[in-house]
């Protein structure tokens, strides 16, 4: 019941040839996990050789208990040798993994921070989440499981045989010529199986969360008199769920028979072989049970490996996500160098266009003033393009075609730092770490002081509700903000605009789903917040488009006319 | 133990299933482990034999080898199958059996898991407890069943190997998990911990990376998500290390368990109580036998949080129903006006937020509910839903609404609540939940009057199109016009709107509330909205405030 990338399967192997790069990069520890384990497996053989000893000695030259003392006391002593090395095994390959995840996550989180929204466009944050958290977790088997047994799958086996050679060479042979077929049927099945498991995902995923969906929705059953149906249908879901697995299963499981059968088989004929050596008297009892002993150990690197299969292709699946983002292009128009404007910048739209790949959204030929200073009101339906026309002049996209100048200069030269740094910006659900108010409020400035916070405070109409709370500026917020509400967060992001002492505002729905006191109140902190800066505000509402000087209509991607605010509140039937 | 008991008690259809996993558990246990043996005692005869000229039947021990050999691998896969479609059946008898203990309690005593991640916290629980059986039970009894047959095996040839075997597979199988449960405790519960704080850390700074970008804070955020990250992997790293502890003592007693056998059985031979061949088949067996012990840790590492995720999800089960259901009255109300005199209601009992509230609605009239958020107008609607309870009278028809059953009550409302839920599926599928069995034309007026057909007719596989998990693939303005249209199906005589609008802009609240006009106005619907947007005053013909009770 574990989890895959929804995904269809990518049929290069650039995902493999990214894993086993990262692993070069920490090839000195593998070398070691390899060479231990290959130990370990020569203490198996010794372990074997005393056994063998042993019962030669107790069964066929009939010695007492004195005789065997010893080497019992060596058995106990190779059990502690490997006790010791499998603890410092472990403790290896657990470093191994810890040095991958921290380095992995660290690129990829950085990686996808440097690609921005620009970059990571048609990529939606739950996956990517998801990657860099659970996914990075679950490459370790990859390099913990598959790598090392991979190796071992082609050391053990041949070091075994050498060693048995001079024993009994028959059982050798057996072993030889059985040995390939295990990969073999491994490879053959599992690819049966990994198609089936494919083509059926996408169903099973579906159906998995299907009961969470069902109890998240209770409400709305019980509203449509539905829920007591429903359970029928969480039945019928849940069979079906059983039947689709249990097809994909039956095949899968065949891999982990073909494998058993090999060993088991080949271990019984090297058993049976060996009994009538021995009754020919051509063999001892010592060399023919230590090759009994042996054959079991010698299928087992290669069932192990067999086992470790499904790391690998956990570790695939997920590489095949992080891969490709580590190796996408940085976008396009952010190398400007010209420092920007001080003071509040003149901004024009010219012929700007910007349609995410054809979609829904987006603007079109868009002309537009905001003059330096002045604070426009942008309206229009949702979907009509306002923010992403926000967002342009932010600079977090760059036009398909079109400029936008600021005081004259092409938005794309100025460097990207510096005009982030005259910019402030309040999106429509302002983004609050789990930290102290103070932290959350001085992330654009950190060296802000007290007075400044005060006066931001003040302007924002914040200090009111802060003063309230238990620790003031040093009270912890919870989670994405929880514990104030939904007006209180958006006066504390006007607030934390306010201190970025930037001379560009951006704001968008700064009122949306706001009670009218609370709309009032930040109406009366974007006031403040505009004076001696540019603002473009996103709004249809009433109450904050009676603050602006002019408001720019969009429809489907177009300006469709600037008029002033009064004109624009006036109803249509009382224009004409 | 008794919350598995209970597990048990649900899944009791699925006994034969489970038992026959196990038992095949067992039997590939036996199959091994006797392979092992019979190949030693085989080839131990033969080199007797050998040396010693005296006659040997080697044709049946070679046919139980061959025997042993396939029963091992057939009943492998076998095993496999039958403890698989266990699981399934088993998840299945438990959906059903949480799916109809949930359905009275919805929504107020869900909201335990309401902080935080409320679908991964229960989908998570809900997963533990499927896979119980899987992971947990048939290991454990497979382990325990296969030990206890394989000393008896050991007792008939020599007890003082049984003795020194029970000493060393109960070191190996129970005392070893139990050190290892101690050690993995704390580092377990951080991990799991520090995983939920990466998350949301990860989480919040994708969602805010515009805002990050633009405050210079990208690398701020990046350092503090990579120093969590740190720490997750030094526990995890410390896990991996407990885990070697764990494999290495596994080693440990296995080897030493098969020398002290060797010099018990050895002393044995000596005595001439153990016929000698039989030496090397009781060393063969006690080593395969280990294999047994060996998937009992990872089922006593899993336990503890098994139990946990049990207990939170039998708690919830057993808690009793917020608003109980019963009716006194079988009559249908009269007619559908609303009336609300001295009511009371809390989310929390000590926490009351409508007090003494008196409100009327007459039949197929109209009232717009406003006030501030937090004065309680959704509870209106949650408490006329019967989701929660009440003091004081609410009537419709002149009825005590709690004097009717639920589903009688329920059949005369149609709502759209203040988080209307999406279901992952078709916008129609989502439309058609309000009335399954309405004509193509009832459909297309209610996308109309909801203002959803030239939204649709814009997506390429129209009403077919996906709504996503928890309706992520649509706007929170679309999702509420499909629960819109969704309350507009089910025709029932009264409608509750809560905040109908929101989310929409202008042109389309205003397209919205004419539509909503036209249909409901001069019909027998009786109409409660709330919302605390101006432009839905207009459907009221009259409107109440509802002021912040502090």
């Amino acid at each position: 019941m574990t989890e895959h990338s929804e995904e269809s399967p990518r049929r290069d192997n650039s995902a493999e040839l990214w894993l086993l790069a990262e692993a070069k990069k920490v090839r000195g520890l593998l070398v070691f996990v390899v060479l231990l384990s290959a130990g370990i497996g020569l203490l198996v053989v010794f372990q074997a050789r005393l056994l063998s000893m042993a019962c030669q000695r107790v069964v066929m030259q009939g010695e007492g208990v004195a005789s065997i003392m010893s080497i019992a006391g060596a058995l106990a002593l190779l059990a502690a040798t490997r006790c010791i090395c499998i603890y410092i095994l472990e403790k290896k390959s657990a470093s191994v993994a810890a040095g991958v995840k921290q380095a992995v996550r660290s690129k990829l989180y950085r990686k996808i921070q440097a690609l921005g929204p620009a970059g990571l466009a048609g990529e939606e944050s739950g996956p990517l989440i998801e990657t860099i958290t659970k996914g990075v977790d679950e490459l370790e088997p990859y390099f913990t499981r598959f790598l090392p047994q991979l190796s071992l799958a082609a050391i053990l086996p041949l070091m075994f045989l050498i060693i048995i050679v001079p024993s009994e060479w028959r059982s050798s042979l057996v072993l030889l010529f059985s040995a390939p077929f295990i990969p073999l049927f491994m490879i053959l099945i599992g690819q049966g199986s990994e198609k089936l498991h494919r083509r059926q995902w996408g169903r099973l995923s579906r159906m998995v969360g299907h009961l969470i969906d069902l109890v998240q929705g209770l409400p709305d059953l019980i509203i449509f008199g539905a829920a007591k149906k429903e359970a029928a249908t969480v039945a019928r879901v849940s069979e079906e769920y059983r039947t689709a697995t249990m097809a994909v299963l039956r095949v899968a499981f065949l891999s982990a028979f073909a494998l058993e059968f090999f060993a088991t088989v080949g271990t019984a004929v090297v058993a049976v072989i060996v009994g009538f050596r021995l009754l020919s008297g051509a063999l001892t009892l010592q060399e023919g049970l230590f090759v009994l002993l042996m054959a079991p150990e010698f299928y087992l690197p290669l069932r192990n490996l067999g086992l470790s299969y499904h790391a690998r292709m956990q570790g695939v699946a997920d590489a095949e996500r992080i891969a490709p983002l580590l190796a996408k292009q940085l976008p396009e128009g952010f190398a400007g160098t010209v420092p920007a404007p001080n003071g509040a910048p003149a901004i024009i739209f010219e012929e700007v266009s910007f349609r995410y790949g054809g979609n829904r959204g987006g603007v079109t030929g868009v002309n537009l003033e905001l003059p330096s200073g002045s604070i426009t009101a942008l309206a229009g339906e949702s979907g009509a393009g306002k923010t992403t026309l926000a967002r342009l002049l932010a600079g977090l996209a760059r036009p398909e075609s079109g400029r936008v100048l600021v005081n004259g200069q092409d938005l794309t030269t100025l460097a990207p730092d510096s005009w982030r740094f005259r910019l402030a910006w309040v999106p429509q659900s302002p983004y609050f770490t789990s930290g102290t108010v103070r932290e959350n409020l001085t992330l654009g400035r950190p060296c802000a002081d007290e007075n400044e916070i005060n006066t931001a405070l003040e302007a924002a109409s914040a200090s009111q509700f802060i003063g309230r709370l238990p620790l003031g500026l040093d009270t912890v917020l919870g989670d994405r903000g929880a514990g104030l509400s939904g007006g209180e967060l958006k006066r504390l992001a006007l607030a934390r605009a306010y201190l970025c002492k930037a001379t560009i505002v951006v704001l968008d729905e700064p009122t949306a789903g706001l009670d009218a006191e609370n709309e009032r109140l930040v109406g009366e902190a974007l006031v403040r917040l505009a004076k001696g800066r540019t603002v473009l505000v996103i709004s249809h509402r009433e109450q904050t488009l009676s603050h602006v000087e002019r408001v720019a209509e969009m429809i489907d991607g177009r300006i469709e006319r600037v008029v002033s605010a009064t004109a624009f509140l006036t109803p249509w039937e009382d224009q004409a | 133990m008794s919350w598995i008991v209970r597990f048990l008690k649900i899944s009791r259809n699925q006994w034969p299933w489970m038992a026959a996993g196990i038992l095949l558990g067992v039997l590939v246990i036996i199959a091994n482990t006797l392979l092992m043996a019979v190949s030693g005692w085989f080839i131990a005869s033969m080199a007797v034999s050998g040396s010693s000229g005296a006659a040997f039947n080697y044709f049946f021990p070679s046919a139980a080898i061959r025997l042993l050999a396939i029963s091992r691998t057939v009943g492998r896969y076998a095993e496999r199958l039958v403890t698989h479609e266990a699981t399934f059946r088993i998840l299945a008898e438990l959906r059903v059996w949480l799916f109809k203990r949930f359905e009275p309690l919805a929504p107020a005593c869900l909201e335990r898991y309401a902080d935080g991640d409320v679908a991964g916290r229960l989908r998570a629980d809900v997963d533990a407890l499927e896979t119980l059986y899987l992971r947990i039970i048939a290991p454990l009894a497979v382990g325990t069943v296969s030990i206890v047959t394989g000393l008896v095996f050991l007792l008939c040839f020599s007890p003082p190997s049984a003795a020194v075997m029970l000493l060393f597979l109960l070191l190996a199988g129970i005392g070893l998990p139990l050190l290892v449960q101690r050690f993995s405790e704390q580092p377990g519960r951080r991990s799991a911990q520090l995983s939920a704080e990466l998350r949301s850390r990860v989480t919040e700074g994708l969602q805010g990376i515009e805002e990050l970008i633009l405050l210079g804070a990208v690398d701020r955020q990046a350092t503090a998500v990579d120093a969590l990250s740190a720490k997750l992997v030094a526990e995890q790293e410390r896990l991996g290390r407990i885990n070697g502890f764990s494999l290495g003592g596994m080693a440990l007693f296995a080897g030493c368990g098969v020398a002290a056998v060797l010099l018990s059985a050895s002393m044995g031979v000596a005595s001439h109580q153990i016929h000698p061949p039989n030496l090397v088949m009781l060393l063969l067996f006690s080593a395969a036998l280990f294999e047994a012990a060996g998937q009992m840790p990872t089922a006593l590492h899993l336990l503890p949080a098994a139990r946990e995720s049990a207990a939170r999800i039998f708690e919830l089960a057993d808690a009793p129903a917020p608003v109980p259901d019963t009716p006194v009255l079988s009559d249908m109300p009269a007619h559908n006006g609303i009336n609300f005199s001295n009511v009371s209601a809390s989310y929390l009992q000590c926490k009351p937020v409508l007090r003494n509230i008196s409100l009327t609605v007459p039949a197929g009239g109209s009232v717009v509910l406003t006030g501030p958020s937090g004065s309680g107008k959704s509870l209106i609607v949650e408490i006329m839903l019967r989701f929660r309870n009440y003091e004081g009278s609410i009537t419709v028809g002149g009825i005590e609404i709690r004097d009717l059953s639920k589903d009688a009550l329920i059949s005369m409302i149609a709502a759209v609540p203040q988080r209307p839920h999406l279901f992952n599926g078709t916008i129609r599928d989502n439309i058609l939940l309000g009335n399954a069995s309405v004509d193509e034309e009832q459909l297309q007026f209610a996308l109309r009057d909801s203002c959803l057909v030239s939204w649709v007719a814009g997506l390429p596989l129209g009403l077919d199109t996906q709504v996503g998990l928890n309706g992520s693939a649509v706007s929170g303005g679309e999702a509420r016009r499909i629960a819109l249209a969704r309350a507009l199906l089910k025709n029932a005589p009264i409608l509750l709107l809560d905040e109908p609008t929101e989310g929409l802009d202008g042109a389309t609240e205003r397209d919205v509330i004419s539509h909503l006009k036209r249909r409901v106005g001069g019909t027998a619907t009786t109409l409660l909205v709330i919302s605390h947007r101006p432009a839905c005053l207009e459907l009221g013909d009259s409107v109440v405030h509802l002021e912040r009770d502090l």
